[in-house]
């Protein structure tokens, strides 16, 4: 009973590690309910992945250190979640661990003042990571856990559990005040993601804590959370299964519903004719003959899903034999879609990081990439909003120069690209690439993924929604009218060149249609259609 | 019977040379062809740029194009060597034509008639610039001296509306890692150093005339300036007037590219042209 006592008072780098693989499977647990919480209708930003996949990375560092000392623990777990930072919220994480990590630096174990001030120092190395923090987010929920750990680390006989739990409550009651902080939460009706995300984290050590207590305590508790935690991180994270199901009158719920009682990051979309079923899933095999019940299966594709997301495709292009560029400057590039990598790929991009909507890369993926290309000054183009956080880190873990363009969409990055000459130097190059970038404009066409109220607008579920650089403008029920009225939005006289992306689930008919509407409502518009093969967005446009 | 004259100066059809120069230096033009399946057109003399286009719009396959042949150089030559005691004769950049090389043989069948056969590495009006210079001599020597040292600073730096016409001429070094082909991109070529290089991609001419000018600013000084186009005379005269205010009082002409050089070019190019100094 004193050595209980005494564990838990203080919190060593064994406890730490505990209260991490407690925090890892909480997450995970909880994982769709926070990607659940997206702002914006669209079909990106897996928020729970992504500080699922960035605490897996943290988890993998330490699950084989046998350190008692918390210095060490915290050092390798920083260290592996800016590895494996991916999305904003990922990127954020890491810089909490990292904070929490200096403050913990040279210390064997922490009393409940010290680890108290480890969690405030850890949100403030987090507010210092980013240009413009903002109030209702992860950022808000860090620091109240640091100030609510703080308080309970003043009572008189503190222990470190206690502190822990005061974090959690902190954080509990920082996220329930997110939408008071921020509109767009509040329009959407849902609390920020990225702050319940590090509330699921805190609790998660809580449990873990607890656990230890267990033994002692009159009551076994279900072990819940640590099952879970025994299955995640060893066998990795399954597979990535992709297909489609054609039939008639699908039932888009009932099949999700039931998928999801076969994995996670579970993603049903498309018309009762036709659904697109994605899911990372250990059991593929049933995902399949489950979903053979409904309908024929098409363009399956299942790939292990750790090797998946990691997956660099060299160029094939210049080939082994092309002469190497004047002004040793690399190019790396985010993008996903086939059409949309050849493009990359042919206007002279070294390596492609597969990913952007849904699965976003992790810094180490990124920081491959760039280790891979035969030049010591690469620049990299992450090509989508949710990527460019775990971008920038990539600088700090290479020796190599890395000059980033922080693009937002695809057409930013096709226009940086464009502009790229091998007789410039990097700097020059950034210079005239990042001019380009931000003259071109985008418009992006998808589906509501649920019903929402934003920017003024509301959306049903379904509903065809138009994006201007990134922020809803437009929602209808045709592709057609969405598009005209966004270009109508950004003026057609001021543009010449209209380059339409073609999505993976565009239809031949609606590609036709939408072509030929826009050429009938702007006649001064060129249009150019590519293959874009992106998914979930079945257009893109760039106009410039 | 009247002194010979000391020399006559000879271009091809490819250096798109102003009819007011061609008359008033009394320079010699040699044609190209143009060939339109079994058809032959000899360039600007069995058919005029705008024909050319027109036809070329409505052609289901591309046109091929042929040097002189030497025989007709020696026609030429043989002709000159009645009036003139010598000639220099400047010609389209060996790396893009057969043309210099046929010169070359052609003057070697006209005994005691001394030509000297320029490869002027380049192509269009930085040829008719060589020519004027040339014309302004007062010695076949000074002529080729002057001539042969402009010729490594002349420059072309043309917008393609489109890299098809290039490919399918075989102008173009497919292995030129920097044009991709999956995006129609409207590149700006710099015909130098015997090369065409890409310096510069561009999605619209809109963005690409506002970089043409740039980049001649980062050429400047130079002697002699043209804009030329195919069948796109009014984005021509903007670029003139905008060169004009980089170079006030310096004269910038405006010419149109002819048959033989369109076929490699397509419609709607732009050149900006001129020699450095």
């Amino acid at each position: 009973m004193t050595r209980t006592t005494n564990r838990l008072s203080t919190v060593d780098g064994t406890l730490f590690k505990q209260a991490l693989l407690g925090s890892l499977s909480w997450l995970a647990a909880n994982q769709e309910e926070v990607n659940r919480l997206n702002v914006f209708p669209v079909p990106d930003g897996d928020t729970g992945t992504n500080m699922l996949l960035t605490l897996q990375s943290a988890v993998e560092d330490i699950k084989d250190s046998q350190a008692s000392e918390i210095s060490k623990i915290a050092r390798l777990a920083s260290h592996g979640s800016l590895m494996g930072a991916r999305g904003n919220s990922g990127v954020i994480l890491s810089q909490i661990f990292r904070g929490f990590a200096r403050a913990v630096e040279g210390k064997s174990a922490l009393n409940p003042t010290e680890l108290a001030g480890a969690f405030e120092e850890a949100a403030n190395a987090a507010y210092r990571a980013v240009n413009r923090p903002t109030e209702g987010t992860i950022l808000t929920v860090a620091r109240e856990a640091g100030r609510a750990a703080t308080a309970a680390a003043s009572e008189p006989d503190a222990t470190a559990a206690g502190v822990i739990a005061a974090a959690a409550a902190g954080a509990r009651t920082a996220v329930l005040k997110t939408p008071s902080q921020l509109q767009i939460l509040r329009d959407a009706g849902v609390v920020d993601a990225g702050g319940f995300g590090l509330q699921l984290i805190l609790e998660g050590m809580l449990k873990s804590i607890e656990e230890t207590e267990a033994p002692m305590a009159p009551v076994t508790q279900p072990a819940r959370a640590a099952q879970v935690s025994m299955e995640l991180p060893e066998g990795g994270w399954g597979y990535c299964t992709e297909f489609l199901i054609e039939g008639s009158d699908l039932d888009l719920e009932k099949i999700r519903t039931q998928i999801e009682s076969l994995g996670n990051s579970v993603l049903v979309v498309g018309e009762p004719e036709l659904l697109k079923v994605h899911v990372h899933t250990d059991d593929p095999t049933r995902v399949i003959a489950l979903a053979g019940g409904h309908g024929k299966i098409l363009k399956l594709n299942v790939g292990d899903m750790s090797s998946q997301h990691k997956r660099i495709l060299e160029n094939e292009a210049g080939g082994p034999a092309a002469a190497p560029r004047a002004n040793g400057v690399g190019l790396v590039a985010v993008v996903a879609g086939k059409g949309l990598v050849d493009i990359f790929k042919a206007l002279g991009v070294d390596a492609i990081v597969e990913g952007g909507q849904t699965l976003n890369p992790s810094t180490q993926d990124m920081l491959r990439a760039v280790e891979s290309v035969p030049y010591d000054k690469v620049i990299l183009l992450p090509n989508n909003s949710n990527v460019i956080l775990a971008a920038k880190q990539v600088a700090g873990v290479t020796s190599k120069t890395v000059h980033l363009i922080e693009t937002h969409s695809v057409p930013q990055g096709v226009a940086a690209v464009v502009a790229f000459s091998p007789d410039r130097t990097a700097e020059e190059n950034m210079a005239a690439m990042s001019g380009e970038a931000q003259r071109v404009q985008t418009i992006e066409v998808t589906h509501a993924v649920r019903d929402t109220r934003s920017n003024g607008l509301k959306v049903k579920k379904g509903d065809v929604i138009g994006l201007i650089n990134e922020k809803l403008e437009f929602a209808g029920s045709d592709y057609a009218e969405v598009v005209n009225k966004a270009l109508g939005k950004l003026g057609p006289d001021a543009y010449e060149l209209v380059t339409v992306y073609r999505g993976a689930g565009a239809s031949d008919e609606e590609m036709s249609s939408l072509e030929t509407a826009i050429r009938s409502s702007y006649p001064g518009l060129e249009v150019e259609v590519q293959h874009g093969g992106q998914q979930h967005y079945p257009f893109i446009l760039s106009v410039e | 019977m009247s002194v010979k004259r000391p020399f006559a100066v000879v271009t091809d059809s490819t250096a798109d040379l102003p009819d007011e120069w061609r008359e008033r230096y009394g320079i010699e033009v040699v044609p190209l062809k143009v060939l339109f399946g079994s058809e032959t057109f000899r360039d600007r003399v069995d058919m005029t740029d705008a024909q050319f286009f027109e036809r070329l719009a409505a052609s289901s396959k591309l046109p091929t194009t042929s040097a002189p042949s030497p025989g007709e150089f020696a026609e030429v030559y043989g002709r000159l060597a009645r009036d003139y005691e010598a000639c220099i004769s400047i010609h389209i950049g060996r790396q893009l034509s057969a043309t210099a090389e046929a010169a070359r043989i052609g003057a070697q069948s006209v005994e005691g008639f001394p030509v000297e056969v320029i490869d002027s590495e380049t192509v269009t009006m930085p040829m008719a610039f060589l020519c004027k210079v040339a014309a302004e001599s007062a010695t076949l020597n000074e002529a080729t001296a002057a001539v042969k040292e402009r010729v490594p600073k002349a420059r072309v730096l043309a917008l393609l509306d489109t890299l098809r016409y290039l490919e399918m001429g075989g102008r173009l070094n497919k292995a030129s890692a920097m044009i991709g082909t999956m995006l129609d991109l409207k590149p700006l070529l710099l015909v130098k150093d015997r090369e065409i290089k890409p310096v510069e991609r561009v999605r619209t001419r809109a963005r690409a005339i506002p970089r043409m000018v740039e980049f001649f600013r980062g050429d400047l000084p130079v002697e002699h300036v043209a804009v030329v186009h195919a069948q796109a005379a009014g984005e021509a005269e903007e670029i003139a007037s905008k060169l004009r205010v980089e170079m006030p009082g310096q004269e910038v002409s405006v010419g149109a590219i002819g048959c033989v050089l369109g076929t490699h070019t397509g419609p709607r190019a732009l050149g900006v042209v001129y020699l450095k100094r």
